[in-house]
């Protein structure tokens, strides 16, 4: 259990009553959640955040793998299942989130490319794959692209919207010039959302390296360290961290109507709400709404398409590590300014639908030792860590298969340390995953053998920090848990607002598009709140 | 409970299935020994764990004809070799990933630097000191190659 203390305090902005039925009740204050705050704060809106974790600050970030991990990390007990490494190699521990206010934004690496038109509409430019759950999304790349750009103002992306790249650092040294020697066009350092120069109040990055421990410098993005201030700045935001969610209530009309939350001393609170927006990441979100199951709703709120919970993805992913006879040092500098589009594309011809993104990576020596093979040991990892002045890194990123059976079901045969079933992740790959991740390592060895590598090793998935598409947005309410607006199909005031409305993954890192969908889904609720329809 | 159980011939059997299972030249003998005194105060918290760790390093030098202190770590290693699959080495192991690996005197001898916000990142320290590649474009792509996002209009 993440620790409850952090210098932002047990409570920050406005006081709202806890019967105060107007109030619009968001949950969660990471990319989706942070960004619901801040554009109906701004809107004038009330709203009482409840956010799981604690409020720490930059000033609270360590830079020691480990102990950030122990700080910020989502570690309430999970269960996992399926054919992945996942449940040998770390069974408790499925994805890898942050539990704070900010959420993921606080560790995420900084990689900010939009999704390409076709990849909103896989079953159509993919055709029907066995196994496969695929859909179109009930929104498109034409209508997205305001919204996109929007988002990359509010991160700061580099390289978009007249924005500087950030320089190359040694990890990228080597990447693009491998990426240049097999021939790949679409490489830089960026999109990424760190500043190469001061923007919206906060410095350029200092190339600490330290990503995934929390920025001390405020130069990376992340809700954190813009939208939750600008929104405490309104006086329109009551924020309450250490409040973990247990249900969701309706009235006698399947409406919303409240929250029930367990408060740091772990008492049972109720704060009642006019609308409810959901934030939880890809497996909390389906937990509540299961957890919220009740007589009108059997099988969990918002589950009349039984889809709760369902489709989860984690993307394709894999890591190559090069090791060289000379210094690389790739810890040093912004971790994953670096990437690689060429292979982004969908071209069936290589043997699986969707495509990948080849993006710079670094685990400093405690993270890579844990996660660079797991299980391994001898001679054979030692000489791997042995070469780590001399390694180059980088991580393959692409499309997964939404798979029905991958899922997640509440376990309520282990309880969390409130006495809740505790969420269970099963997960197997699809098979164009498989094939996907096999030509990905082939070509990312390419790259470093192009540039003198004396040895590479294929790294399998880390516990997951993309997941996604748990509750997904549908044109159809069979189809799906959420319309074009991540609203419940089931339940007219009941919003999600995070990854897990992906209808399918794209092969794009996934906070942009998860901004900008919360973008455009608070202009609804801020249109459909004055109209009277909420 | 075996006679090794908090000996110090139990301690330096831990330390030398550290070095055997985790060698590194440059590494010096400071963090195999903090990891084996982390692991011994950690088997102490459980009875289960206790016991694995006491009769895991009982076994080891029973299994070395009494002195796994004396193997080689090549030997020692093959010897590892035949016990890997059991809970006993699964937690050493599991154990050593982590706390070897968080040592500060270990990540000198392998050539990662720790913290660096407090000395002001690396903007000015080494960022980009790679000296053996040319430098590389920074920037999107603007040659006269188009990116294609999708090979088939419709369909595989």
């Amino acid at each position: 259990m993440a620790t409850t203390k952090g210098s932002g305090g047990e409570h920050a902005g406005a006081t709202f009553s806890q019967d105060d039925d107007s109030v619009v009740v968001v949950i969660g204050s990471g990319a989706g959640g942070g960004t619901t705050v801040h554009d109906l704060t701004a809107a004038g809106v009330n709203v009482v955040c409840l956010e799981a974790g604690a409020y720490f600050t930059i000033d609270d970030w360590v830079n020691n793998e480990w102990e950030a991990f122990g700080q910020m990390a989502w570690l309430d007990v999970r269960t996992t299942s399926g054919s992945w490494r996942m449940p040998t190699d770390f069974p408790n521990l499925p994805a890898w989130v942050v539990k704070a206010v900010g959420g993921t934004t606080t560790h995420w690496s900084g990689a900010t490319p939009r999704f390409h038109d076709h990849e909103w509409k896989a079953r159509t430019y993919y055709g029907r794959i066995d196994g496969a759950n695929l859909l179109d999304w009930p929104v498109d790349g034409e209508e997205m692209r305001r919204f996109y750009s929007i988002a990359e103002d509010r991160i700061g992306s580099t390289h978009t919207n007249g924005r500087a790249p950030l320089p190359a650092n040694n990890n990228y040294f080597v990447f693009a010039n491998g990426a240049e020697k097999v021939g790949y066009h679409f490489y830089a350092t960026g999109p990424y959302g760190t500043n190469a120069e001061p923007y919206d109040g906060r410095p350029s990055s200092v190339q600490d390296g330290f990503n995934f421990q929390g920025d001390k410098s405020g130069a990376k993005w992340s809700t954190l360290v813009s939208e939750i201030p600008k929104a405490l700045a309104t006086g329109k935001l009551d924020l309450r961290p250490n409040s973990h969610v247990v249900q969701i209530t309706h009235d006698a009309s399947g409406k919303a109507d409240s929250v029930l939350y367990l408060d740091a001393a772990g008492n049972l609170q109720r704060q009642k709400a006019r609308v409810v927006v959901v934030a939880g990441n890809s497996i909390e979100t389906p937990r509540l709404l299961l957890q919220s199951a009740s007589p009108q709703f059997p099988d969990g709120l918002a589950n009349s398409s039984g889809q709760v919970g369902k489709n989860y993805m984690r993307h394709m992913t894999g890591s190559v590590y090069a090791q060289f006879d000379r210094p690389v040092h790739m810890y040093r500098g912004e971790t994953m300014a670096g990437l690689v589009a060429d292979e982004s594309r969908h071209d069936p011809d290589r043997g699986f639908a969707g495509g990948f993104y080849m993006e710079t990576l670094s685990l400093g020596v405690p993270f890579l030792a844990s996660f660079v093979e797991p299980g391994l040991w001898g001679p054979e990892f030692t000489g791997i860590m042995d070469a780590y002045a001399n390694t180059a890194g980088m991580w393959i990123v692409g499309e997964d298969m939404p798979q029905e059976t991958n899922r997640v079901t509440l376990n309520h045969a282990v309880k969390d340390q409130h006495g809740l079933p505790v969420p269970n992740v099963h997960f197997d790959d699809h098979a164009n995953d498989t094939a996907m991740r096999n030509y990905g390592y082939q070509q990312g060895q390419a790259i470093y053998e192009s540039v003198g590598a004396l040895s590479s090793h294929r790294t399998p998935p880390y516990p997951a920090t993309h997941n996604l598409g748990t509750s997904r947005m549908s044109e159809r309410p069979e189809d799906g848990v959420t319309n074009a607006y991540g609203r419940a199909h089931d339940v007219p005031n009941l919003f999600v607002a995070d990854g897990s409305v992906f209808t399918t993954g794209a092969a794009a890192n996934p906070t942009l598009t998860i901004v900008a969908l919360a973008i455009r889904q608070a202009e609804h609720i801020v249109k459909s709140l004055k109209a009277q329809e909420l | 409970m075996t006679s090794t159980q908090d000996t110090d011939r139990a301690r330096q059997v831990l330390i030398r299935t550290l070095q055997a299972a985790f060698p590194h030249a440059n590494v010096p003998r400071g963090p195999y020994e903090r990891t084996a005194d982390k692991l011994i105060a950690d088997a102490a918290g459980n009875p289960f764990n206790q016991a694995t760790l006491a009769q895991g390093l009982a076994d080891l030098d029973a299994l070395a004809d009494g002195d796994f202190v004396g193997l080689s770590n090549a030997d020692g290693y093959t010897l590892l070799k035949r016990i890997e699959s059991t809970p006993f080495f699964g937690y050493v192991r599991r154990f050593a990933t982590v706390n070897l690996y968080d040592d500060p005197e270990t990540w000198a001898a392998l050539g990662y630097e720790g913290s660096s916000f407090d000395k002001g990142g690396y903007l000015t320290r080494g960022f980009n000191d790679l000296d053996w590649l040319p430098e590389p474009r920074i920037t999107a792509y603007e040659g006269p190659v188009k990116f294609v996002p999708i090979k088939t209009k419709t369909g595989v």
